[in-house]
């Protein structure tokens, strides 16, 4: 349990990062004391590691673990052992280190309270990594260190190198990512579960899989990407945009190890294979030998310490693949001595760039005099990267060939490991030689460069990673440490490892060989300059960059191509849409074609059934040869109502109620929407229905044809295959008495069983609704508002901003109005040819028309007549047909008919209570408080509850005052609300007001 | 019997296709609605049974599925919701665009 508290702790650090960004912190704290002052966390983390290494002392692991799906083995859990404290320990220690460093790198600069933020998220992500007790929880804080990453390096995001170099980390180590995903959850199936305990002890299970190779591929690519394995080492170097202490931190010691400790991690359940050996071993040691080969070359000391980088890991890939526990041994001591000295050479290398205003190595020089004390720190870590005795990068050499030249590796393989290793050996040597001598010593080569000494603080935290490479290398067989490594690298090895600690281990291989590197080493850096020149001259044979770059243009490439498939006609897609789903539904679908045609019975009720049949179809292809689309809507309402009969003969009464009024209410949508449209542009949509190449009226029609046969085959085979077996709807037929009351069972499935859905279904008929109004309403008003504005700019009037908001009759009634507005106010009156524009137009309903007294009276008597039907569908829906959406629909078609009749400001002014957004509003909340207050007394969401027995009302027979009873008035609400929006939204675009 | 209430289905489909495909946008709002009708007649006809008595507990004899009524119970008034909202998006550009051809006011667009 106490193992999530360093996350905790990193990420408060974060918040409080951000925290220290308001103003009013920022401005009375430097963000040299903050960050001393945030320091304090990391510290705690790191204490707290160190505090727990007692309790693993004997190799064991402590675990953590929530539940999460317990059904596919998956948990989120947290795993401590000794290979994990040791990046642990690394992480939150080098972390303090760079914390406090980074108040001084950015002095001056409150504004980088963004940095540390960044940077404290980023370590409780990296802390996520290592602590992450399964692969789930793994993965995700592994995409985390990716997008704080990318975070970090954009930092400077005004910098275009800078967002280039984000963006290209990113693209390489998020699609790693995937890959990783897909390799993990490979392993996570066929170990039976996503622990580390699980998947540790399956490792048989999972070499023998015929998945193995697709796994370990995967993983590999996963990490190799993060840890700048050749060819995707291609990343860091450009991340090196970042401010200093990201690059000391992520790009050194902490983020490029992920890979390298997954690996370690994953070796005892996926090692000990010849692929394991040759994929990890293969990458490593290219990886190791293109890093120190490329870092000789570099101007910029930032990047001739990101290659160095890039082979260190190298060598630590390299190390995983040899597989053999001395490897395990140079693998912990190496990553330990490379975190400490690179992690001091980076952030010096920050003090140089910081006082000197450069770190470009043709223009430094002889800045020992002016930062002595940089110069020592920077030559201590600089002995400890060449490999140098006293320093526990010796030792780390030393460990390191003698895995190389290890007994168990055939005598090509060492003598190809070993020569290559020296080699690299020799070429990181004299990196560090020419990093320490071109800058410090010799003659200064730019007089414009002027350096002074940092801050005593800000050299005293690269000189702590410095002093403990030579305190660690000084020690006489420190025992606590040297079992502690043992354990770390049993954890990695899977078996017992021995570790010693000792500089001198009298003369052996690897020494002659250290001394032969050394010496190399030496000569490449006495003649660096004639090297470097020669290097400079040979070309870039391979650059991966080119296959980089090559990638996404071929995403572009790829997208440009894609969007010119776009022809921009909705027509066409939908066509090409239909096309493809028949002909793949009937040429792949392999739908079984009953092969019996049914018996055939002519009853009285399938005569009935026949006749809706056809007038069903026969209204609806009439749709399609009717001139006039007013006719055409009528067809269609007719075809709707039969459709409605089929419903009703099913038997289905629920549905058919609904689709009775939804039909009407469709077509009196429809009708509203084409009365408002100009005339002569509904004549003209007329005339253009046919307005089409034979060839075209052709192809739709075959289009339809193909569509339709394909339809009837599903319906055949749906309907042959009767009864079928079912568990859903026994459970509901048994059940619905008894746990909902109600005897409708269509009912109680919507407003029960399937309450959670019903919700959800309001919910989007009321945003449909609101998207209508909105929509409509603001739309009319933008077109207000351009030709008001193109009439302005023409000096014909001076209408404010202000006045635009006015009411919209107001509008109407003034005389200047371009062309646009003038249609929407010419075409009502003229719509049925009737109406005069002296009129007050609040009596009049649409289309400007008077309804004659009749009509008017015959609205004012309907509307309590649909409110009282409506209460009543409520009341009694649970136990015959009907149910809210039909009490809504109702109540809506009487709205409609009061729109129609007296228009939209006469109904407004009359009834006040007819608010859509309150509406919407009332009917959403009141399902909610209807659910959480059964699930408050029963404890499940839209339980059962009967207000009426329970507060002992007497109520009239079959009519209970239940939760189902509240939810079928809220579904009355949301539907009246939203109906009634789309209605005065459809019908009276140019009046409807916002609602107060 | 069967066939034929596949076969009206099917067509009623096949009508909707097509009036969707006209440059008439009025007539494709109209196809739109005509293929969720087909659909949802399509959606009944999944149902496990042939019933001979409505979905209710205390009626006798086979009860017709209730469990896809339910869905297209539902399934009406969304799609009610959903075809709002095309005819508003439908009116709003034959309102600016002053035609209510698609294929023009694809034109327009490029």
């Amino acid at each position: 349990m106490l193992l999530i508290l360093p996350l905790l702790l990193t990420l408060v650090g974060a918040a409080l990062a951000a925290l220290y960004g308001h103003p009013s912190l920022n401005r009375r704290l430097t963000i040299t004391q903050a960050a001393w002052l945030l320091a304090v966390l990391p510290l705690a983390a790191f204490v707290f590691f160190l505090s727990r290494l007692p309790a693993i002392a004997d190799g064991g692991a402590l675990v953590f673990t929530v539940d999460w799906m317990p059904s596919l083995g998956m948990g989120a859990s947290l795993y401590l052992d000794n290979l994990s404290a040791l990046f642990l320990l690394l992480v939150s220690g080098i972390g303090t280190i760079v914390v406090i460093y980074t108040g001084y790198y950015f002095k001056g600069d409150n504004s980088a309270w963004r940095f540390l933020a960044y940077l404290l998220l980023f370590m409780a992500m990296m802390l996520g990594v290592l602590l992450a007790g399964d692969v789930i929880t793994l993965f995700v804080f592994w995409e985390g260190t990716s997008l704080t990453s990318f975070l970090l390096i954009a930092y400077k995001y005004k910098d275009e190198a800078a967002r280039r170099g984000a963006f290209k980390s990113l693209f390489i180590t998020g699609g790693g990512g995937i890959a990783l995903l897909a390799g993990l959850l490979f392993v996570g199936s066929v170990a039976g579960g996503t622990d580390y305990v699980t998947i540790l002890r399956s490792g048989d299970l999972l070499r023998a899989s015929p998945l193995y190779s697709v796994m370990l591929g995967l993983i590999a690519f996963g990490a190799f990407t993060k840890s700048a394995q050749a060819p995707a080492h291609i990343w860091l170097p450009d991340a090196m945009s970042a401010p200093t202490p990201a690059s000391a931190y992520l790009h050194s010691a902490t983020m490029v190890k992920a890979g390298v400790y997954l690996l370690a991690r994953l070796n005892p359940a996926l090692g000990l294979t010849e692929t394991w050996f040759w994929l990890l071993t293969g990458f490593g040691l290219v990886t190791m030998l293109t890093g120190a080969y490329l870092g000789l070359k570099q101007h910029d000391l930032k990047a001739l310490l990101a290659y160095s980088t890039v082979s260190q890991l190298g060598v630590l890939v390299m190390l995983i693949g040899n597989d053999t526990s001395a490897a395990f041994k140079a693998l912990v001591i190496s990553v330990v001595a490379h975190a400490l000295y690179k992690s001091a050479l980076f952030l010096t290398v920050g003090i140089v760039d910081h006082e000197a205003g450069t770190r470009d190595l043709r223009r430094l020089g002889g800045l020992r005099r002016a930062m002595p004390w940089t110069c020592r720190v920077a030559m201590v870590a600089a002995l400890s990267m060449a490999g140098l005795p006293p320093m526990f990068g010796f030792l780390a050499k030393e460990t390191l060939l003698a895995a190389v030249m290890h007994p168990t590796i055939s005598p090509a393989g060492i003598a190809l490991l070993a020569a290559a290793t020296v080699l690299a050996g020799a070429l990181i040597l004299a990196q560090a030689g020419t990093l320490i001598w071109d800058t410090f010593f010799g003659r200064p080569r730019d007089p414009h460069v002027h350096a002074h000494e940092a801050p005593r603080w800000m050299i005293a935290m690269p000189a702590i990673p410095a002093l403990l490479s030579l305190a660690f290398g000084l020690l006489p067989e420190p025992e606590g440490m040297a079992v502690f490594f043992a354990n770390a690298a049993a954890a990695a090895y899977g078996d017992k490892v021995k570790v010693s600690l000792a500089l001198w281990a009298g003369i052996t291989p690897p020494l002659i060989l250290s001394i032969v590197a050394v010496s190399l080493g030496l000569a490449l850096w006495a003649s660096r300059g004639r090297v470097r020149a020669l290097q400079q001259r040979l070309p870039e044979s391979i650059s991966f960059n080119a296959l980089h770059t090559a990638a996404l243009g071929l995403l572009d490439r790829g997208a440009y191509l894609a969007t010119r498939t776009q022809a921009g006609q909705l027509r066409r897609y939908l066509a090409a849409m239909l096309v493809s789903v028949t002909a793949l539904m009937l040429l792949f679908g392999r739908v079984p074609l009953p092969t019996t045609v049914p018996p055939f019975t002519l009853d009285e009720l399938s005569i009935l059934r026949i006749f809706t049949l056809v007038l069903a179809t026969a209204a609806a292809a009439l749709s399609i040869f009717l001139r006039r689309d007013f006719n055409a809507i009528l067809a269609l309402g007719a075809s709707g109502l039969s459709v409605a009969v089929i419903m009703v003969l099913e038997p289905a009464p629920d549905v058919a109620l609904v689709q009775v009024v939804v039909d009407i209410l469709s077509v009196v949508i429809l009708v509203l929407a084409l009365s408002a449209l100009p005339r002569a542009q509904r004549r003209r949509a007329w005339e253009l229905t046919f307005l089409q190449s034979r060839w075209g009226l052709i192809r739709d029609g075959l289009i339809a044809v193909a569509a339709g046969a394909a339809i009837t085959i599903l319906t055949l085979v749906a309907l042959t295959s009767r009864p079928r077996p079912s568990i859903v709807t026994p459970f509901y037929e048994a059940n619905a008495k008894t746990l909902t009351g109600a005897a409708d069972i269509v009912g109680a499935i919507v407003v029960d069983f399937r309450g959670f859905d019903t919700l959800i279904e309001i919910a989007v008929f009321g945003l449909a609704g609101i998207g209508v109004y909105t929509l409509l309403r603001y739309a009319t008003r933008r077109e207000w508002r351009i030709s008001e504005s193109a009439s302005q700019r023409m000096g014909q009037g001076r209408i404010s901003e202000g006045r635009i908001s006015e009411s919209a009759s107001q509008r109407m009634g003034e005389p200047r109005h371009s062309p646009f507005a003038r249609s929407l106010i010419r075409h009502s009156p003229h719509e049925y040819g009737l109406g005069d524009e002296s009129h007050d137009r609040s009596i009049m309903g649409i289309g400007g028309t008077q309804a004659s007294p009749f009509v008017r009276a015959l609205a004012r008597v309907l509307l309590p007549v649909t409110l009282i039907l409506a209460a009543v569908q409520m009341m009694y829906g649970h136990d015959q047909a009907g149910d809210g959406f039909t009490a809504g629909v109702i109540i809506s078609l009487a709205i409609a008919f009061w729109y129609v009749v007296f228009g939209y400001e006469e109904t407004r002014r009359q009834l006040p209570w007819l608010r859509p957004f309150s509406l919407v509003g009332a009917g959403l909340l009141l399902v909610i408080a209807d659910a959480v207050i059964s699930a408050a007394v029963k404890g499940a969401f839209f339980a059962h509850l009967d207000y009426g027995k329970m507060l002992g009302l007497s109520l009239p027979r079959g009519f209970g005052l239940t939760t189902s009873f509240i939810f079928e008035v809220a579904i009355c609400l949301t539907v009246l609300g939203g109906a009634s929006m789309v209605l005065a939204a459809l019908g009276h675009p140019q009046d409807v007001q916002v609602e107060r | 019997m069967d066939l034929l209430k596949a076969l009206a289905i099917g067509a009623m489909f096949g009508v909707g296709v097509f009036q969707m495909l006209r440059r008439n946008v009025i007539r494709s709002t109209i196809g739109l609605i005509i293929i969720s009708n087909a659909v949802n007649l399509f959606l009944l006809a999944t149902g496990a049974y042939q019933g001979v008595a409505a979905a209710y507990v205390n009626e006798a004899g086979q009860r017709s599925d209730a469990l896809p009524q339910a869905l297209v119970l539902t399934a009406i008034v969304i799609s009610m919701a959903g075809f709002s909202l095309v005819l508003a998006l439908l009116y709003m550009l034959s309102t600016r665009y002053h035609t209510s051809d698609s294929d023009e006011i694809a034109e327009l667009k490029n």
